[in-house]
């Protein structure tokens, strides 16, 4: 009888034809028609509508550039649950209040067969205390990643992480509230716009519950980007390593820390190493939260007279479908 | 006096090492099958994907000519086997049981989800969870894609 059962096992068994299809075994009749070695087509698909396949908390979520990965770091997953056979996108909003400082982030991304990720974001800075308040910058960052090589999540059975490559393309907007200075060359940029290129490892360590990213980034960026690109004492720009270690609680629940070099081209400025310490909660695929400890370094502390690190709160949300 | 330090710090990492692989292997004597908690768990986390699993629209209507009596028999036989436990799976392999089937990685992991839902209905930790789910995760090229396994 229905001993053609065809699957055993394993995730996802079998699929029979859409005529088939009910949702009460109980009463499935034993076919012995479909006894031919024909492949079964699988029941049409609409592919406008995104298949949201992914499980919970590998969609990833946005960082500070837009781009898929955890707070402060990108990482090799490809943003949104679309899986390979359809694609996903998202919209975030992002608050950052440091001592000093308040970044408001936000953008968009979308996430095509789990290969290729575009993102739009935009930095809203402020100075909120010191002696430059009320001086604000901005700037637009355009997102691409492509997934080179191997699977986090699926290649339990290899080394071989998930390998991204991405570019950031950074636009800045000027500076405003700040009398004379309009334009983070007048602090010694070497450019206002310029573009990130990163390289990104991502594994899932299912049986320990880990997930472990490493990025090396080249970039002329200051402070992201938000003070320009370039200066005088570093104008050819740096390799950085950021990484990320992640231990999921729960299939919905993360939590973990961050650490980004930065790469210290401005005279004017003693910019330092960003880290935080995060929790990242994704109750379904359409939303998800992270609340972090963020602390960004000193930021232009020789011209704020603060040369204190910024530390403060992060939070993220995310909607996506 | 360097060489001796260096030399002590040498014994005491083979040391640390020794102790760590002995914990390892104390552990590794555990099978994750006695970690889910046996025969009695294994089995009704396999009844209860399956109760979950057919009231999942992703994925229930692919059961409709399935033989569920069958089908529940085989899945624990080859998860008990997977896991260390005393059983020998005798189904057909991945490729061959997915051979006429076009499954979506949609649907594959539908099938995981439910899997991880059932394990926490039936008070399976989330670790040991993870732990099968490293297990089935790599059958995803056989199941979709129809690769055949590694070596």
């Amino acid at each position: 009888m229905a001993v053609r059962s065809t699957v055993l096992l394993s995730l996802a068994a079998a699929f029979a034809p859409l005529a088939q299809a009910q949702t009460t075994p109980s009463s499935a009749p034993v076919t012995s028609s479909s006894k031919s070695d024909a492949p079964i087509p699988n029941p049409p698909r609409n592919l406008i509508v995104p298949d949201r396949g992914k499980l919970l908390l590998t969609g990833g979520f946005s960082d500070v550039d837009g781009a898929g990965g955890g707070g402060l770091v990108p990482w090799a997953l490809i943003t949104g649950y679309g899986t390979e056979d359809s694609y996903g996108f998202n919209g975030h909003y992002t608050q950052v209040n440091l001592r000093e400082f308040e970044l408001r982030t936000y953008g968009v991304g979308i996430g095509i067969a789990d290969r290729v990720e575009i993102s739009a974001a935009r930095h809203d800075f402020e100075v909120t205390g010191a002696a430059l308040e009320g001086l604000e910058v901005s700037q637009d960052i355009f997102g691409l990643k492509v997934r080179v090589a191997g699977d986090a999540v699926y290649g339990q059975d290899t080394w071989l992480p998930q390998l991204a490559l991405g570019a950031e393309f950074k636009r800045h907007r000027g500076i405003g509230n700040a009398g004379e200075l309009t334009s983070p060359r007048q602090l010694g940029a070497t450019d206002e716009d310029g573009v990130d290129l990163y390289l990104s490892g991502t594994k899932v360590f299912l049986a320990q519950s880990l997930l472990l990213n490493v990025t090396l980034r080249h970039t002329k960026a200051n402070q992201f980007g938000l003070l320009g690109y370039g200066g005088d004492v570093n104008d050819s720009g740096k390799f950085n390593l950021e990484t990320t270690v992640g231990y999921m609680l729960t299939r919905k629940l993360a939590l973990g820390g961050e650490y980004r070099q930065k790469p210290r081209s401005l005279g004017v400025d003693d910019e330092g190493d960003a880290w935080d310490l995060f929790v990242a909660w994704a109750p379904n695929r359409h939303v998800s939260v992270v609340a972090a400890y963020v602390n960004l370094g000193s930021i232009l502390g020789p011209a704020t007279t603060v040369d204190r690190d910024q530390t403060g709160s992060y939070l993220s949300v995310q909607f996506g479908y | 006096m360097k060489p001796i330090t260096l030399m002590r710090s040498l014994f005491a990492a083979c040391l640390l090492a020794a102790s760590l692989g002995w914990a390892t292997q104390a552990q590794a004597e555990e099978t994750l099958f006695a970690q889910i908690g046996g025969e009695p768990k294994l089995r009704a986390s396999v009844d209860k994907l399956v109760e979950i699993m057919l009231v999942d629209e992703r994925i229930n209507f692919t059961f409709a000519d399935t033989d569920i009596d069958k089908f529940k028999s085989l899945l624990y036989d080859q998860l008990c086997e997977l896991t260390g436990g005393p059983c020998k799976y005798l189904g057909r392999d991945m490729i061959e049981s997915h051979k006429k089937l076009n499954t979506t990685n949609e649907q594959f992991n539908a099938l995981a989800e439910d899997l991880y839902k059932a394990f926490d209905e039936v008070g399976v930790p989330y670790r040991v969870q993870n732990r099968v789910m490293a297990l089935l995760a790599p059958m995803q090229p056989q199941v979709v894609d129809k690769i055949p396994a590694k070596e």
